[in-house]
């Protein structure tokens, strides 16, 4: 474009600098002789003069608004509200992260029970590098299906084994992060549909309880609710959370997805007279966890302490983590099988898992992703023999019947899904998580903002959620020419060369090489 | 914001909300005297009533925490006006004098909420951020 037609902004804000005072000179007179109104304008012309002013020769942290005065607060206004233009209009359906648009309206279609069917066709790339799952010639009749049980617990021949009838479970997310509506949301909705919901790392599940889900109760790294004020497990409690009817099974978290190497986080925005109190924390301080268990300080280590957990609870214990060093890992598995002393499962989580608050850097560079991290670890445990002996949950953005049959195929026996149920309850992507401000009243403590959030309702949308997730594995279980989830194995997957799965096969073909 | 800057700005709050408030019953229920006054501005019967409006909504703004910053705003805008008034066409001869310095006190009051309350103003808050280097972390524990 010449230049001679281009709009040089630095001439347009002189000329307005120039143009505040000499309107509000130029309108003064107006009121002065014309009407009394026009000094409506004048007070307003004025203000902004006198702030302009104030931009260009008091205040020195802003260069932007120290060189261009008043039209150089525009960027500052436009910016801030530029996520919200763009996920509104200006975003396609398949680009925003962490989750796109087509896949959050497919969980709101199945928590609303309204039919998923789309038309024309995907708005996937596919020739980009995408999984897909290889269908069979000759489905499976679904009246040949069978119902999907999973026992955890039974090796060890333990009173208190118990068996998963669903392969959907909520995964961890603590009262702290969530507020009290979205807790009772979800345990209710457990309730209603007999799936497993996590307590998160939250202390005492005080809200969880009391609408009746089945639960499982987190140990966080800092302990919350079974600490000694050192740190340490405090076995009493820990048994008088046990005693509870509604506490099902035990998960040991080592680390988180999200985080991994770094323990859970708590803004103190978020930080009530309550929660400091269940959790035993101060008031107005970020409460931050350990990294780890102070008991876990080697693979040995922290063999004796999942067996201490399974001694003093009584009920199947898991634990929970991000791979990161995988060597680590067959170590810890070794020190299993030396030992003969197993956790009654592993939960995978991935790099790409969801938090309420979390370093970026973390956020963005710890940990290994999902699909390779499933791969890895039944790799580990098949090299070892103890596919069998140890039960696989995956964790990591498998909010979809597409993600979570991939999972199922590199080896999860069961699938845990948090933001798959914030969605369900209406979560729209706010990214307010860790401020308090979550405009949908889930992840805040807030009264006027919890509001809008219908218990019963919500409840009856993670009921739709979960009944339409088992719909559609039937489906898929009947197009894979498959039986029951355990018999999904890679061979059901296409992993196309170039993706960070295909790396981890010896042969770099198409298909998988059969193991 | 510390205990004593917070009770200051709500001392700063209710001069200015109770001194606005005393001179809408004027305003409203069309006392001479105010009407007087708006005539010589050229701006009876509407202009009284929507200053009136402008006033009482200033007020109501000025007494809730979380948007007195508003309030003082408003009052700043609609009290400039009062003042340029009394320069212009009323004049600062006893009664009207006193009333003239009502609305510098409440003009005064509500620029010290405002500077009170500075890292609270809409768009204008982040050029207060104190720009002090942080220190480098410490172990903790």
């Amino acid at each position: 474009m010449k230049a001679s037609l281009s709009v040089d902004l630095h001439k347009l804000a002189k000329f307005v600098n120039l143009s505040l005072p000499v309107l509000s000179v130029l309108f003064f007179f107006a009121g002065l002789h014309l009407s009394f109104y026009f000094h409506f304008a004048t007070v307003t012309f004025l203000l902004l003069t006198v702030i302009n002013l104030f931009y260009l020769r008091v205040q020195r942290s802003h260069a932007l608004l120290g060189n261009f005065g008043i039209i150089g607060q525009a960027r500052y206004m436009m910016e801030s509200i530029g996520p919200e233009l763009r996920q509104y209009f200006f975003a396609n359906d398949t680009e925003e992260r962490p989750f796109n648009r087509n896949e959050r309206a497919e969980v709101y279609r199945k928590a609303k029970n309204v039919d998923s069917a789309a038309s024309f066709g995907s708005q996937q790339n596919f020739d980009e590098f995408e999984l897909k799952l290889r269908h069979t010639m000759f489905p499976v009749a679904k009246s040949e299906l069978q119902p999907f049980s999973l026992t955890l617990g039974e090796e060890r021949g333990i009173a208190n084994a118990y068996t998963l009838s669903s392969p959907f479970m909520i995964s961890a997310m603590s009262y702290g992060a969530l507020g009290e509506k979205a807790v009772r949301s979800l345990s209710r909705g457990a309730k209603k549909t007999g799936i497993l919901m996590n307590t998160g790392e939250g202390g005492y599940p005080k809200y969880h309880l009391e609408e009746g889900g089945n639960l499982i109760f987190q140990i966080g790294t800092a302990k919350f609710g079974v600490r000694t004020p050192e740190g340490h497990l405090d076995e009493a409690k820990l048994k008088e959370v046990c005693a509870k009817d509604q506490i099902k099974m035990i998960e040991i978290k080592l680390s988180q997805g999200a985080k991994p190497g770094k323990g859970g986080m708590l803004p103190k925005e978020k930080i009530t007279q309550e929660i400091s109190e269940l959790r035993g924390v101060p008031l107005g301080k970020d409460v931050i966890s350990p990294p780890s268990h102070v008991e876990c300080t080697s693979p040995e280590a922290t063999v004796e302490f999942i067996k201490r957990i399974q001694e003093i609870s009584q009920l199947p214990v898991g634990i929970k983590l991000c791979l990161g060093r995988p060597e680590e890992f067959e170590e810890l598995v070794e020190a299993m099988i030396k030992r003969q002393s197993f956790p009654d499962w592993i939960t995978v989580d991935g790099s790409e898992g969801g938090t309420g608050a979390a370093p970026k850097a973390f956020l963005d560079s710890v940990g290994i992703p999902i699909y390779p991290a499933l791969k890895i670890v039944g790799d580990i445990l098949k090299k070892h023999n103890v596919r069998d002996r140890l039960k696989v949950f995956a964790g990591g953005k498998l909010i979809s019947p597409a993600r979570q049959i991939m999972a199922f195929c590199l080896g999860a026996d069961a699938i845990y899904t948090a933001r798959g149920f914030m969605l369900a309850l209406g979560c729209i992507q706010a990214l307010e998580c860790g401020n308090n401000t979550c405009p949908v009243g889930i992840t805040t403590h807030d009264p006027s903002l919890q509001r809008g959030l219908d218990i019963e309702q919500k409840a009856n949308r993670v009921c739709n959620y979960v009944h339409a997730l088992e719909h559609d594995l039937r489906e898929l279980l009947s197009a894979t020419g498959c039986r029951s989830v355990r018999e999904f194995n890679e061979e059901h997957l296409f992993i196309p060369k170039g993706t960070i799965l295909s790396s981890l096969y010896t042969k770099n073909t198409l298909a998988p090489v059969s193991s | 914001m510390n205990k004593l800057s917070t009770i200051l700005s709500w001392v700063f709050q209710i001069v200015a909300a109770a001194i606005l408030a005393q001179t809408l019953y004027f305003k409203f229920s069309g006392h001479p005297e105010s009407v007087k006054l708006f005539s010589e501005l050229g701006m009876e019967p509407h202009g009284r009533v929507l200053i009136g409006i402008l006033e009482l909504v200033a007020v109501l703004l000025l007494i809730r925490p979380t948007s007195a910053i508003w309030g003082a705003i408003l009052s700043v805008g609609v009290m400039s006006g009062a003042i340029i008034g009394h320069f212009t066409h009323l004049g600062w001869d006893g009664e009207r004098g006193q009333l003239g310095m009502l609305a510098v006190l409440v003009f005064v009051a509500s620029l010290a909420v405002l500077a009170i309350r500075r890292k609270t103003i809409p768009f204008l808050k982040s050029v207060f951020d104190e720009n002090v280097p942080v220190e480098a972390p410490v172990e903790e524990e």
